[in-house]
């Protein structure tokens, strides 16, 4: 018993010493868990750069409050497993912001951010019901849910007919998982309140073969196609379009369609495709220009400047301008620290935030934790993207039933 | 002299088949169980949650592939399938007010039928069709499960656990899970350790060496086999149900995909086929040492001041890895199990082995 109690004491020690635990009060930090090695590396590098370099940036003008402020990125691989072990470690180290933009990884941390009360940000992945802030108080998808995005899509439709859609006819292509299949519900619910035919098109992953879809568009002949699909599986929609005489300009894709995909379908074949976005494409925007001039053009900038002119760059650059000012706005109406209560009370306060014209205005109640979920169509002229509406969020009542029905059942 | 073998007689049968032959393995094991029941005291919280817990599951769940894939012999890609059934059943009977004790067994159980099933379909072939045909079970239970919103729960397949309760007592602590997890991984050992010693255990590997040959000798091979798919499948399903219930709180298609079955096979495979030991340390090595490397090499770039892209950063770990399991399996091809036997082997008659070289 002797030698046990030895040996117990003797690994504890070890223990300790190992994996000793720090004291709080440090730099305000974002935990960035993020898939940098497996499926959603066709965003991840640029979003995640664009979170240091707007870190850089906050730092060189004097932080938050005087603070610095920091990210950290760590890789999970798209595994739940080290998702958690990401999210724990981190949170141990005093990390109470965490973002994975991996839809598993953000299923499996929600239910001890929600236990732990910090705050899990998860803008364009994880379950679209949490921006229903009376259920997911510590949840904040903020941008457009998937439901509320092929809304807007519908209703840009509806600009397009003048108003009436009783005799368009809509095709949904859409990856045959819960990615894709998560807007059928809304559009269901839309074509029988506005009298447009909609035909659903299911692409067996990966989407490398989709022919047989597409020579079904065209026997269908539908006015659009609204498009659920990822990185490559858009070069080869593209192909069987041209293919099949579809004509470019039916193409509306969500917004997961970015400059790597127009380059390898080729700028001229591309032209008339759309996408919904959240985000002002290109680089004329003011932010952007500023990281250019402070930190490319002197060589300090977290990456590779290629990464900088892709869409999700703005996208990463939207989603961290988001989290810093609520972190801004906290230290301003509580001081430092920012504890998680007052970095909650600092989001719930944005009003009209669009990050100087990057992005959709966004505005965060207790109630919508989504910002409001606008969104707009922009067209491929060839050359850049042209904006086909302003910033829309339409059908908002039957976006939130669905929500309602959806988080309701969380409660349970 | 570590594994003192003298006064060590087994002079009949109920000695000879005893769990463990040699008081050193029987004390190891006392010491290794102690640590375990300890771990709650003396490991912090961060490693006691997120490596000891999954990696105590992960080992029963592998022992249960190694029953089938180690001791009879079937190769079976489809077993996250068998683990999701049983997630998914346990947590509907918890969710429609059955207590958690039944609703793991219905879960087991359910596997085990559907396991089962597929066996009976499956047992027709053997080798890599038998490996093929397990995948399309694999592929089945995906499809189902991504196309019935009533089974994944509704519109984002994510299905939310009811908290834990055994024995009347809700379960909500980092040290009640432990010790859920560690009592189910207790409980699959015990099972598996004395399944070597047993009849049932015997005919297994006679099926495995060679089926027809086992009939020769009057061991329904069919029938084995598909004792062992079941039973396989049963301890498949209790794993995963208890996996979401005290790890991951809700279960969503991804934590059973077919890039799991692989995973797990690899566990098994890597550990050692047919050894139980070697379970433990294959879960540890695919699970854990992909997170432990990534942590390393974060530090040590931290460490040295380096500026590395994290897109880089992130690749290293796997690289690393990648070499890991290539290594060890070079040096010992029947995996890391066999490679504790191999010093276990060399400690017993030391020093006296040395005099060969």
């Amino acid at each position: 018993m002797k030698k046990l109690t030895k040996a117990l004491a003797v690994f504890s020690m070890v223990g300790g010493a190992l994996f000793g635990t720090q004291a709080l009060a440090e730099p305000f930090k974002i935990g960035i868990c993020y898939d940098l090695s497996k499926a959603y590396t066709f965003a991840t590098p640029q979003v995640s750069q664009a979170a240091m370099d707007l870190a850089k940036l906050i730092n060189m003008k004097g932080g938050i409050g005087g603070e610095p402020v920091e990210v950290i990125v760590r890789d999970h691989g798209n595994e739940p497993q080290r998702g958690i072990e990401c999210y724990s470690k981190l949170s141990r180290e005093g990390v109470f912001v965490f973002d994975t933009l991996s839809t598993p990884v953000s299923l499996a941390i929600l239910p001890r951010a929600m236990e732990d009360g910090r705050i899990l940000m998860q803008s364009l992945v994880g379950r679209g019901d949490a921006v229903d802030g009376t259920v997911f108080d510590w949840v904040y998808p903020i941008g457009p849910t998937y439901w509320g995005q092929a809304a807007n899509d519908v209703a840009y439709i509806k600009q397009l007919h003048d108003g009436d859609l009783s005799d368009v006819k809509v095709g949904f292509v859409y990856f045959d998982y819960p990615f894709g299949q998560e807007p059928i519900e809304i559009l269901e619910t839309l074509s029988e309140k506005e009298g447009f035919e909609l035909e659903l098109y299911p692409v067996p992953l990966p989407g490398s073969d989709q022919a047989g879809v597409w020579s079904k568009v065209r026997r269908d002949n539908p006015d659009h196609v609204i498009v659920w699909m990822l990185g490559g599986a858009h070069v080869v929609a593209s192909k069987e379009m041209q293919r099949n005489r579809i004509p470019m300009d039916k193409y509306i894709s969500v917004n997961w369609l970015n400059e790597v995909d127009i380059a390898n379908i080729g700028k001229e074949a591309a032209k008339g495709i759309k996408r919904g976005t959240n985000v002002v494409g290109g680089q004329d925007i003011a932010l952007y220009q500023e990281i250019m001039a402070e930190l490319y053009d002197k060589g300090e900038g977290s990456g590779p400047i290629e990464n900088t002119q892709d869409v999700f760059y703005n996208t990463g650059l939207a989603m961290y301008s988001i989290m810093f000012e609520a972190a801004r706005k906290a230290a301003e109406a509580e001081g430092l620290p920012i504890t998680p209560t007052s970095y909650k009370a600092g989001l719930e306060s944005l009003e009209g935030f669009d990050a100087n014209g990057l992005m959709a205005p966004i505005t965060v109640t207790a109630e919508d934790h989504g910002g409001g979920g606008k969104t707009r169509i922009e067209m491929w002229d060839g050359e850049t993207w042209v904006p086909q509406t302003d910033w829309i969020s339409e059908y908002t009542d039957v976006v939130w039933d669905v929500v309602k029905e959806s988080s309701s059942q969380y409660e349970q | 002299m570590f594994y003192r073998l003298s006064g060590v007689h087994h002079a009949n049968y109920v000695s000879d088949s005893r769990i463990f032959k040699v008081p050193a393995d029987r004390n190891l094991t006392a010491f290794i169980f102690l640590i375990g029941l300890a771990a709650p005291f003396i490991i912090p919280s961060l490693y006691l949650n997120s490596y000891m817990l999954p990696w105590l599951i992960w080992t029963a769940a592998a022992l249960g592939l190694n029953l089938v894939t180690g001791w009879a012999g079937q190769l079976h890609l489809g077993y996250a399938a068998v683990m999701a059934v049983g997630a998914y059943s346990s947590i509907h009977a918890a969710r429609f007010g059955v207590p958690w004790e039944f609703a793991l067994i219905i879960g087991g159980l359910t596997s085990s039928v559907i396991g089962s099933l597929f066996a009976f379909a499956a047992l027709r072939v053997k080798g890599l069709y038998l490996a093929l045909t397990t995948l399309a079970m694999q592929f089945v239970m995906d499809w189902v499960l991504t196309h019935s919103p009533a089974i994944s729960g509704g519109s984002h397949a994510s299905l939310q656990s009811p908290t834990l309760a055994l024995l009347g007592q809700e379960i909500t602590t980092d040290t009640g899970f432990y010790y859920v997890a560690f009592g189910w991984c207790v409980l699959v050992t015990i099972f598996m350790l004395n399944l070597k010693r047993t009849g049932l255990g015997r005919a297994l590997v006679a099926v495995r060496e060679k089926d027809f040959a086992a009939a020769i000798l009057g061991v329904n091979s069919f029938y084995y086999k598909i004792l062992a798919f079941a039973t396989s499948s049963f301890i498949a399903g209790v794993s995963g149900a208890l996996l979401v219930a005290t790890f991951f709180f809700l279960a969503a298609p991804e934590q059973f995909s077919v890039a799991v079955s692989i995973q797990v096979l690899a566990m098994v495979i890597v550990g050692g086929l047919g050894s139980i030991i070697g379970s433990y340390f294959g879960v540890a090595l695919i699970l854990l040492v992909p997170g432990i490397v990534n942590g390393l090499v974060v530090t040590l770039s931290d460490g040295l001041g380096m500026q590395i892209d994290v897109e880089t950063l992130a690749h290293i770990p796997n690289a690393v890895y990648g070499a890991l399991i290539v290594i060890i399996l070079l040096i010992e091809p029947l995996g890391l199990g066999k490679l504790y036997g191999n010093i276990r082997d060399y400690l017993m008659v030391w020093p006296f082995d040395q005099f060969k070289k």
